[in-house]
């Protein structure tokens, strides 16, 4: 990022190209722009990305999927700091590889999925019916989602978001909510850009917690594969089989 | 996609480039992304004031037209029947001989200019001199004709400034927002997300409208008013406050006049009274008028649901009577919004794009305003106020007027009554379109011209909070397509006028500025780095963002005494509907951009009516059945929404859609100070088609 027009802008530049007023406090989410760019960028040379963790653990969603060439991409390791930390309520910002600023240590909690997990659950469904009831289906959470790169998105399917107006139906984010439950790394980015302010990060971290009680399984990791993926190869099933058939 | 010219020394050229969205009037800034000179997408610019990193589904889809296959690419002009390619310099040539002919033998008030809410300021500022200087006439309008004509000249009257009043990041700061007569979350959806921020900080919002709209459903008091009873009800609301003590006294006397002469006309609109005319209930009412008096950062904003109306102008000053009646003026998060629909609708007002007004609202039969015109351009000035859009349409129709030259709007499809814009239109003896894609309306005229789209130049618009945003050209025109600052130009000079010698917009704008006191301070170079709303009138001023802050534009604000009056049409035994026309989320006025966009064309790829429940059980007419709306003008056939969503009685029809395109069936009833026409309320039948 740097800083021009009196903003701060995402920017490619060319080797030896002077990057001018740099910026790494403003969050674009680079991988999502890189994954825009990368079926365009052609010519086969390599790129280099500045990545947080979060960005690192959606690049190894990229690569386990074979969507970027490994050996295109270049990482240079960006340590959050603390406000950004405190604002993702992130449990695991510093990269592997720690180039560009200093690590600072993780928040263990998000408060708001606290006073959620506390609330019975119908007024748990309250509280996230008023917020959807918001949405205003601009798709910013797919559009800028950097692991949201389904070929054809059901979202854009008429089966189960009917086209008619807005808000969309609950389905719309239910069917997100399952179709990253084992790709989100929990960047934010689907909460920064939403335009009616719906918490959309809590949403994703408490699915994600489900999944590390339940399979013990995160995201992010390119070697671990995906629970959803798994269930019928490998060993036969523990326990009864069934003799009703 | 172009072959690359990249070599083994440098790398493919991928630029993001800030730009200001073609969409609605908010002006969310965005970065086009761009591979070689291809458009691939969008990303939001997290640093803007306005947008804060955020876009609505429209602004994503920005990119998606722009490369069409359907562009128009070259010039067009029409010999037997048909639309043949020609050069630049011939298409111009005949353009500015048949402007030449016509000029000389009818005389210049028969030819009529609509400048554009799509076109930048600066290409505004040209197209009125075009008008002006080179062909000697005001007939210069454009599409504000149908939005917010009554605005500017309601706020005129009252405040003297027909604007945003406040800026669009305050409505997150409100302890109270009352909406009527917009859509905002499907119209506005960035200016509804700043109104989404303030709720979830707890303000209340009161929504009326006769639709049920996404943010009414979230409003604290929905009232549904039928359509054309907006007086009732505001001057209800502006009894309630001032019988419990609740209007602002102080403001009343130290800020206004005429009080009395309103106070007069409100005592009878009881909440009984209110209650017959407009079918809202009276207690809801009353405990709307309290809350929005009780509020300390109460803020008004409204669109086409106020302004579409035969006495549009009554209904803008009953809703500014309101704001001074509670004191709701010139505070921060406080104040009467317009909102304007277009990407440069505020700017082509402001650039002069208007019959009776040079750059800047100054008045074209003033005349030490129109001395000062005809210094800087060095010719002499035509003294009268000229035709309004809807006026030189009706002007065609009865031959007085014989050549209409269009810069980027598609009135085949904007306009209300086709049938008699088409009969018009088909009268005259030029009718000359300039514009980005084939349009209803090209398919009419004698000579075609491609211009750039907002992508592929340099220039300004102003939003409707009155900030003054760049655009920075992304990506080269298809074909030959020019930007329509330089058509102008060319035009202008082969009709033999000086001044048109610009060769960059920055230079235009450098010139309006010098002539126009509320961009006195504006330049390209400042608003590159700044963020700046007029009135700016010299360099080292910072530009407003609250207006009428320690007083009015026009000194006191004035109280203008207003009643209901009926629409034009009322619902009748053969036509017992009100037919109400508008926007959706998905698609943008003509369709000429959205219906292009895939992703958007997918979510509303059909021309609907909404039509009530109860309504459609009566009629035997289910979801998605093919019905017939019909008004004393025409007919269209389309499918059957059965909603809840309106009130019965009424019919809903977006007017995006050439197919079925509601204008065939609209009103031209003309308010008679703005000449806005009834958009909002015609009598309808619906059949089973």
């Amino acid at each position: 990022m740097r800083e021009e027009h009196g903003n701060v802008a995402p920017i490619m530049i060319s080797k030896g190209e002077d990057p001018g007023d740099v910026r790494t406090d403003v969050p674009y989410q680079l991988i999502t722009i890189l994954g825009n760019i990368y079926p365009w960028m052609t010519d086969g040379k390599k790129i280099a990305v500045v990545t947080r963790k979060c960005d690192e653990k959606a690049l190894a969603e990229f690569f386990k999927r074979g969507y970027f060439d490994r050996s295109r991409v270049i990482q240079i390791g960006l340590a959050c700091d603390k406000e950004q930390i405190g604002k993702c309520r992130c449990r695991d910002p510093v990269p592997s590889v720690v180039d560009i600023g200093e690590q600072q240590v993780a928040l263990g909690t998000d408060a708001l999925s606290d006073k959620l997990l506390e609330m019975s659950s119908e007024e748990r469904l309250r509280f996230w019916e008023y917020q959807f009831r918001k949405c205003n289906k601009c798709f910013a959470c797919t559009a800028n989602c950097p692991v949201c790169f389904c070929d054809e998105c059901v979202l854009e399917e008429r089966t189960f978001v009917p086209e008619k107006g807005v808000p969309p139906g609950m389905s719309f984010h239910l069917i997100r909510a399952y179709h990253l439950s084992d790709k989100c790394i929990e960047c934010g980015e689907c909460e920064r850009s939403c335009p009616a302010g719906i918490p959309l990060l809590t949403f994703r971290k408490l699915v994600a917690k489900d999944f590390r009680e339940m399979y013990g399984f995160s995201p992010g990791d390119e070697k671990t594969i995906s629970p959803l993926l798994t269930t019928l190869e490998g060993e036969p099933l523990d326990g009864d089989e069934c003799d009703e058939c | 996609m172009r072959v690359s010219p990249w070599t083994e020394m440098s790398a493919m050229n991928v630029k993001h480039v800030l730009t200001t969205c073609p969409y609605c009037g908010t002006g969310c800034n965005f970065y086009l992304q761009v591979v070689e000179d291809k458009l691939i997408g969008v990303v939001p610019c997290k640093t803007d004031e306005i947008s804060r990193g955020q876009l609505c589904i429209k602004g994503y889809n920005a990119h998606a037209f722009v490369q069409h296959p359907d562009r128009l690419k070259t010039p067009l002009v029409r010999e037997h029947g048909e639309l043949r390619q020609v050069s630049w310099d011939d298409a111009l040539d005949r353009l500015a001989k048949e402007i030449a002919r016509i000029k000389e033998k009818y005389g210049p008030d028969s030819i009529a200019f609509l400048a554009s809410a799509k076109c930048t300021n600066e290409e505004n500022y040209l197209f009125q001199k075009l008008a002006r200087a080179a062909v000697h006439t005001n007939n210069v309008d454009h599409c504000a004709r149908l939005c917010h004509a009554s605005t500017v000249t309601g706020l005129l009257y009252s405040f003297g400034s027909g604007a945003m009043t406040n800026t669009i990041p305050e409505f997150g700061d409100a302890d109270l927002i009352l909406v009527t007569g917009s859509n905002t979350l499907e119209a506005h959806p960035i200016i509804g997300s700043h109104m989404l921020k303030a709720l979830d900080a707890g303000a209340r919002i009161v929504v009326v409208d006769p639709r049920d709209t996404p943010l009414s459903r979230l409003a604290h008091i929905r009232m549904s008013q039928n359509p054309g009873s907006d007086i009732a009800w505001i001057n209800g609301m502006i009894k309630v406050i001032i019988d419990e003590g609740l209007a602002d006294e102080e403001f009343i006397r130290t800020r206004t006049t005429d009080f009395d002469k309103l106070k007069g006309v409100v005592k009878e609109y009881t909440l009984e009274k209110v209650e017959s005319i407009a079918g809202v209930k009276g207690e809801d009412l009353a405990k709307a008028a309290r809350l929005y008096a009780n509020a300390e950062k109460a803020m008004i904003a409204y669109a086409m649901g106020v302004t579409q109306h035969s006495n549009g102008t009554d209904i803008v000053m009953a809703l500014a009577n309101l704001a001074m009646v509670t004191g709701h003026l010139g505070k921060e998060s406080t104040g009467l919004n317009p909102l304007r629909g277009q990407c440069n609708v505020q700017g082509a007002c402001d650039a002069g794009g208007l019959p009776n007004l040079f750059p800047g609202y100054q008045r074209v039969d003033d005349e030490q305003a129109r001395t000062r015109f005809e210094q800087a351009w060095g010719v002499k000035l035509p003294g009268s106020p000229g035709l309004t859009l809807t006026c030189a349409v009706n002007e065609a129709a009865v031959g007085k007027l014989k050549a209409m030259i269009v810069f980027g709007e598609n009135i085949m499809v904007s306009d209300p009554d086709l049938t008699h814009v088409e009969d018009a239109l088909k009268e005259l003896e030029l009718l000359a379109v300039v514009d980005i894609f084939p349009t209803e309306t090209t398919k009419l005229a004698h000579i075609v011209l491609p211009a750039a789209c907002y992508a592929e130049k340099d220039g300004t618009f102003t939003s409707t909070d009155r900030a003054v945003r760049l655009l920075r050209r992304a990506v080269n025109p298809p074909g030959e397509a020019m930007p329509d600052w330089r058509i102008a130009c060319e035009l202008a000079k082969r009709l033999g006028a000086k001044g048109f010698d610009f060769s960059s917009p920055a230079e235009v704008m450098d010139e309006m500025a010098k002539l126009t006191p509320i961009y006195g301070g504006i330049d390209h170079e400042r608003i590159d780095r700044e963020m700046i709303r007029w009135p700016c009138p010299t360099k080292d001023h910072k530009g407003t963002r609250i207006l009428h802050a320690q007083k009015f534009t026009k000194g006191l604000g004035t109280f203008a005494p207003v009643h209901h009056s009926p629409p034009a049409e009322s619902p009748s035994e053969e036509y017992p509907f009100i037919l109400t026309t508008g926007r959706n989320l998905f698609q943008y006025h003509t369709g000429t951009m959205t219906r292009r966009s895939p992703k958007l064309e997918r979510q509303a790829p059909e021309p609907y009516a909404e039509i009530n429940k109860a309504d459609a059980k009566g009629l035997g007419i289910s979801e998605g059945d093919r019905i017939i709306v019909s008004s004393r003008r025409g007919s269209i056939a389309l499918r059957a929404r059965v909603t809840e969503r309106i009130i019965p009685g009424a019919v809903f029809i977006p007017f995006h859609y050439s197919e079925a395109a509601a204008n065939w069936l609209t009103n031209a009833a003309l308010d008679p100070v703005s000449k806005i026409p009834e958009l909002k309320v015609c009598a309808a039948r619906i059949q089973k088609g």
